[in-house]
């Protein structure tokens, strides 16, 4: 019987330890963010263009704003394909399932990596692995909805806004070192208009991101996914963190 | 004392169940926190476009096991578990997952997210059969190309960084990097001739100079340098007519080849290294094949092609890859200090993607291509542990 009770108290402490975390979770917010997920998880392909504005240190420490266009092809479980162009030069991934390819145009070589089946795992691993940075991926996490309420503290509904002519519902989420605000439209499809990062922690630093052309479950032949290395380009290493 | 008997396996089961909610998994990805998409990513094979189709590919009795405390499926979503399961998905991500609790009705904070549900996650079978067995089929066999395709070489710097490399044990291990993919070619590094690199031979003396600029940062490493990066593309340079690059064969050397002495040479192996016009040679079953500078070799004399270099405000001499400083008896062959500037590599480099830059590898030394005056050259990068 003691030890039941003992095994039974040792079960009580995560909850209690959790439930003393004050959350502030809008269902409007959370709402929203559900519909939105479910359409993206309901999309068999999609193509769009995002425009991003990063704050960076410079080598004197002040804040040096860089700009870049991507245009963004996801389709269907294991294809993606990326090509970015900016301040920090021309490069694109490509993904077709079975091999990811980061190439930089203007240094002309390139990397290829056997990859994890899954786009959004592949995604996880080569970030996690060799800090490849996939423009707004977070959109497109199976749960984003509920890493966002695992990871912040507050997620507010801020109401109705209008973003280049487009009625959007404006959320923020806040914990101690990021406030995220996203922007979701209210037109046909509920799909994110636009969103910032500001890194409290880090000086403010703000990453910004702008949806644009969305196409709907487009029809992407899968070659346009698999890359072919220009006759010059070169295959080079890579380090792992 | 059966009923105690028979708990242990209950009071197992609680204590797993305790295990599992004392620590989930927070992992980081991307700008935001993804901890539940981990799992997420195998979601992808839980059959439904959407997670509406969940119930079908998980066993009642087990969500009921692992979800006892919380009960958090909302009544307000009934719909969503009648939904009939979809035919296996082709959305982009596997289709919405939704594990946290939605229910509003309790205006209480505290009790609304309740993490204790994430475990779920890690009980959950999360693989839809038929779906895997598609997969399995799809890796086992065969694909057009998959061999022929070429992928990088993948370094890992437990292997190239550190004091291991100056370890003399490790002399003689080929250093160049694991090859973990099933690439069949290494680009860089003409194999047919053999070259390897000898760490001993690449490590980077730190300069003691002070760095203005702040290290590129790459998984726990500084990379330092004094001037900014600049790519250009590795193009081997050749030293003159008597240069020949590491991996050279030749049958028989000519008679002014020299025996050079190793100066402080503590090693165990017993390499005899031959000399002739600033190329080392080690003797081979069938000749001589032309080898990196041992660091400590002594020479008399170097090519005239060895251009000088600024190390550390003393003058170096630079040949084929290799550092000289003079000395009474002639020359003799030093480490590469960090800071220095050379304005060409030779053969037997490696370019290497490190985050966002590329740098010259060779053996334990990093070159960041640099541009001054408009020309084209490299500065050896000091890594420190951050």
């Amino acid at each position: 019987m003691k030890s039941t009770f003992i095994a039974f108290s040792l079960f009580l402490i995560p909850l209690l330890g959790i439930s003393q975390e004050t959350k502030d979770m809008d269902s409007t917010a959370i709402f929203i963010l559900d519909k939105m997920s479910d359409v993206i998880g309901d999309l068999e392909s999609v193509t769009f263009d995002l425009n991003n504005s990063i704050d960076k240190f410079d080598d004197d420490n002040n804040i040096e704003k860089q700009y870049s266009t991507s245009t963004i092809s996801f389709s269907g479980p294991n294809k993606l394909l990326i090509r970015t162009e900016g301040t920090e030069g021309k490069k694109g991934y490509w993904f077709d399932g079975e091999f990811v390819t980061y190439y930089s145009f203007d240094e002309n070589n390139y990397v290829t990596l056997e990859a994890p089946e899954t786009t959004i795992e592949m995604i996880d691993e080569m970030h996690a692995n060799y800090d490849f940075q996939f423009p707004a991926a977070d959109f497109f996490y199976p749960s984003f909805t509920d890493d966002m309420m695992d990871q912040f503290d507050s997620i507010k509904y801020l109401g109705k806004k209008v973003i280049d002519e487009e009625e959007c519902y404006h959320i923020m989420a806040i914990n101690k070192d990021l406030n995220v605000q996203l922007w979701i439209s209210n037109e046909t499809y509920l799909l994110p208009k636009h969103f910032v990062i500001i890194y409290k922690n880090k000086s403010n630093l703000q990453y910004e991101s702008n949806f644009s052309n969305w196409s709907i479950n487009p029809t992407i032949p899968d070659s346009v996914f698999s890359f072919f290395a220009p006759p010059t380009a070169r295959l080079i290493s890579i380090l792992k963190k | 004392m059966t009923t105690n008997r028979l708990n242990i396996k209950h009071r197992l089961g609680i204590i797993l169940v305790f295990l599992a909610l004392a620590f989930p998994s927070d992992l980081l990805a991307q700008r935001m926190g993804h901890g539940a998409s981990r799992g997420g990513g195998h979601s992808m094979s839980r059959g439904g476009g959407h997670s509406m189709s969940r119930p079908a590919s998980r066993p009642t009795n087990n969500r009921a096991t692992t979800r006892p405390a919380t009960n958090t499926r909302p009544a307000s979503r009934p719909s969503h578990t009648t939904t009939p399961s979809r035919t296996p998905s082709k959305s982009i991500n596997g289709g919405h997952t939704k594990n946290n609790s939605r229910d509003f009705s309790n205006r209480n904070k505290s009790n609304i997210p309740n993490k204790s549900t994430r475990p779920v996650n890690t009980n959950t079978p999360s693989r839809d059969k038929s779906k895997v067995g598609d997969r399995t089929s799809n890796n086992s066999a065969p694909k057009l190309n998959t061999n022929n395709r070429k992928t990088s070489n993948i370094k890992d710097k437990s292997i190239n960084r550190g004091d291991a490399a100056r370890d003399k044990s490790n002399i003689g291990n080929g250093n160049r990097g694991n090859n973990i993919n099933s690439g069949n070619r290494n680009i860089n590094i003409d194999n047919s001739r053999n070259v390897t690199i000898n760490n001993r031979n690449t490590y980077v003396r730190p300069s003691y100079a002070h760095y203005s600029r702040p290290p590129y940062r790459y998984g726990g490493y500084g990379y330092y340098c004094h001037r900014p990066y600049y790519y250009h593309p590795y193009r081997p340079f050749y030293w003159g007519p008597y240069y020949h690059p590491w991996g050279y064969f030749v049958t028989t050397l000519a008679t002014t080849a020299i025996i050079v002495s190793i100066v402080n040479d503590s090693n165990d192996d017993d390499d005899e290294y031959h000399y002739e016009n600033g190329t080392y040679y080690l003797k081979t079953e069938d000749g001589f094949v032309a080898v990196q500078a041992p660091v400590g070799a002594q020479v008399s004399d170097i090519p005239k092609e060895a251009e000088k270099v600024e190390v550390n405000n003393t003058t170096n001499y630079y040949y084929g890859g290799a550092f000289y400083e003079q000395n009474k008896d002639g020359y003799i062959v030093v480490p590469a200090t960090a800071g220095t500037i050379v304005p060409n590599l030779p053969e037997g480099g490696e370019e290497v993607k490190i985050g966002e830059v590329t740098y010259v590898q060779f053996g334990e030394t990093y070159y960041q291509p640099i541009q001054i005056d408009g020309k084209n050259m490299y500065e050896i990068v000091e890594v420190k542990k951050e």
